[in-house]
């Protein structure tokens, strides 16, 4: 029998990625790590992972398992394990973010070392081989899998090679493994362990989770395009190069690193039939005036092409600093953080509604989902938060750093304010006469689901 | 021609030219069935018989009806197989078939989730146990299932052909916890 529950511990993973997100912000308005520091300084890295791992990450995975069994009617696989899952990838990110700190020059201080860095990354390939386990068991558990579940299926396949690559960089830079092969390994394959983090895993996962839930929250018909196959198979086949690129280091680094251009090309092609493809679901909607987070996600739709286009233009991609800095901050932040409050702002009330209202829907009135939010002044946020992204951009590529941290500051605010609302929805806040027991802010379900 | 069943699209392809220029039309031919939306047809012209493309298309889930036109060409309707998905129940849901009427019909096709669940839950707390209500949807109302079980409804329910529709019959329980 197809059905799905509340997943019990989701709200717990969106509340530590939120925590990870403000922690983040907070300390590149502080000045820490690029571009007050060189881009592969390990203050760098260090902000890079609590983002990239402690928000992103996080995230996707508490939105995942709510999500997969919703995509394919059948309940979570092994759902217990969600709370230990959470515990080691924050246990083992925290390992690892003090092993960076401490090979920044933190040793000694608070008793970091750089030992700390296996130990984190052995933690996290544990968590997030669990995860993954979970999700991707849960998925084959499927009669068929439908196109946003394919998209996932591979995201969880690139989240893979990602953690085992990290997890190769950290064995090298702590010492503890003396091999040049991940020593080479270490020295060229920085782009690549990105380009699957965020390329792959992230934003592949985000691609397929978006497939489902624009059409059911614009109504719009859910076929499967022409265009979305092209996104898939283009997509797919960037990726397995990349994947592919990886072996190509031991044998010639620099063979390796042009053999990114392929996926490039294609990582370009995919975007453009998405972004095709998602105008086309916008003017087939039948919801004439769409929500809040739908017009939030398509801003983050628009940083997503910008962002492909302006690193497909090598003058650009030049002009973005080491390693395409600014692009890849606008990747992260107008993207993948925008898509990712943009729908928290829909989930975190939809699951609160569901949680309270569900036992008595139909017997007495109750509040719309819509009911519980403030759609005024979190409009006043996504705002901000936008155009706090387009000037930390454009300050990453004039090269100013007071501006720059004037820009993530608002940056923050705008993500605090958002954050403020999403607590206001989960206490009920603007529900009158709520007349049933406000959930608990981000603890497991009160109410036991069978 | 053969005549369509029911009111399908029919697509139509003529592999004649690429055969008479000396193609290989095995391509083309895939392409405009992997280009087909769920539940249109296929309608094939090729100067003989297409015999080993009766199997390809079965496995890909179409019937075939071939008959001679003149010249001595065959046409070829494929048409795809009534799939209609299986029907999903409730644990407790007992031989649907012999449930009465549904008394009550609700449209939801055209509200955005979660109004479809709430109209079915309402609707089903004004029914008397026993009776039955019908509701479509655009989506498979997994939200709901749970819910349903738990007040003690019993369901059957299923996609349309299309993938389009969601079919749900509730039939209302005595247990209203």
């Amino acid at each position: 029998m197809p059905d799905a529950t509340l997943s019990p511990w989701t709200m717990s993973y969106f509340a530590v990625a939120c925590v990870f997100l403000v922690i983040g912000q907070g300390l590149m308005a502080a000045g820490y790590g690029y571009p007050f520091a060189g881009v592969d300084a390990p203050e760098t890295l260090a902000l890079a992972h609590l983002l990239a791992i402690g928000w992103l990450g996080l995230l996707m995975i508490g939105a995942l398992l709510q999500f997969v069994p919703v995509l394919i009617a059948a309940p979570l696989r092994a759902g217990r394990l969600a709370p230990s899952v959470l515990l080691l990838i924050v246990g083992g990110l925290l390992l690892l973010a003090g092993g960076f700190a401490a090979l920044g020059g933190a040793e000694g201080l608070d008793g970091l070392s750089p030992g700390m860095l296996p130990l984190g990354a052995f933690l996290l390939v544990t968590g997030f081989g669990l995860a993954a386990a979970m999700l991707a068991s849960t998925l084959l558990s499927a009669r068929a899998l439908p196109l946003p579940a394919r998209f996932v299926g591979l995201g969880l396949a690139a989240l893979t090679a990602t953690i085992l690559i990290g997890a190769a960089f950290a064995a090298v830079l702590s010492g503890i493994v003396a091999s040049d092969l991940l020593a080479t390994l270490l020295l060229h394959g920085v782009p690549f362990h990105a380009a699957l983090g965020l390329g792959g895993w992230l934003s592949f996962t985000a691609i397929g989770v978006s497939y489902r839930l624009l059409p059911m929250f614009m109504l719009a018909p859910e076929k499967v395009s022409g265009a979305a196959r092209t996104v898939w198979w283009t997509g797919a086949t960037a990726l397995v190069l990349v994947a592919a690129s990886v072996a190509v280091v031991f044998l010639d680094a620099e063979a390796a690193k042009t053999l990114l251009a392929l996926p490039l090309v294609l990582a370009f092609v995919a975007v453009s039939f998405y972004c095709v493809d998602l105008v086309r679901l916008y003017r087939e909607r039948k919801r004439k005036v769409v929500e809040l987070n739908i017009r939030a996600s398509y801003a983050a739709f628009a940083a997503l092409l910008a962002a492909v286009v302006l690193i497909s233009i090598p003058a650009t991609r030049a002009a973005a600093g080491e390693g395409a800095a600014a692009l890849v901050y606008l990747f992260a932040f107008g993207w993948l953080t925008g898509l990712g409050l943009a729908q928290l702002y829909k989930i975190v009330p939809f699951l609160t509604w569901l949680e309270c209202y569900g036992p008595i829907l139909g017997r007495i009135a109750v509040p719309r989902v819509q009911d519980l939010v403030n759609e005024g002044r979190a409009n006043f946020w996504f705002g901000l938060y936008y155009g706090a992204v387009t000037a930390a951009t454009a300050s990453l590529f004039a090269g100013s750093l007071p501006s720059f941290r004037v820009a993530v500051a608002a940056q923050l605010a705008a993500t605090l304010g958002l954050m403020a609302e999403l607590v206001r929805a989960r206490r009920l806040s603007s529900v009158k006469g709520a007349g049933v027991p406000k959930p608990r802010l981000f603890l497991p379900l009160s109410r036991p689901q069978e | 021609m053969n005549p369509a069943p029911r009111d399908i699209n029919v697509r139509e392809l003529d592999v004649r030219p690429i055969l008479s220029s000396g193609g290989e039309p095995f391509q083309a031919i895939m392409e405009v069935v992997s280009a087909l939306e769920p539940g249109e047809a296929l309608r094939l012209y090729a100067p003989f018989r297409p015999q080993p493309l009766f199997k390809v298309m079965a496995g890909r889930g179409f019937d075939h009806e071939a008959r001679e036109i003149e010249g001595g060409d065959w046409e070829v309707l494929f048409t795809p197989q009534p799939t209609s998905a299986a029907v999903e129940l409730s644990d407790d849901a007992e031989d649907p078939e012999t449930w009465p009427d549904p008394v009550e019909h609700l449209d939801l096709t055209e509200l955005d989730p979660p109004k479809p669940m709430v109209r079915i839950l309402a609707a089903a707390e004004r029914l008397e146990p026993g009776e039955v209500l019908f509701a479509l949807l655009s989506r498979e109302p997994i939200f709901l299932f749970p819910e349903l079980t738990k007040r003690g409804h019993q369901w059957a329910g299923n996609f349309d052909e299309t993938r389009t529709a969601f079919r749900i019959f509730v039939r209302v329980g005595k247990a209203r916890g």
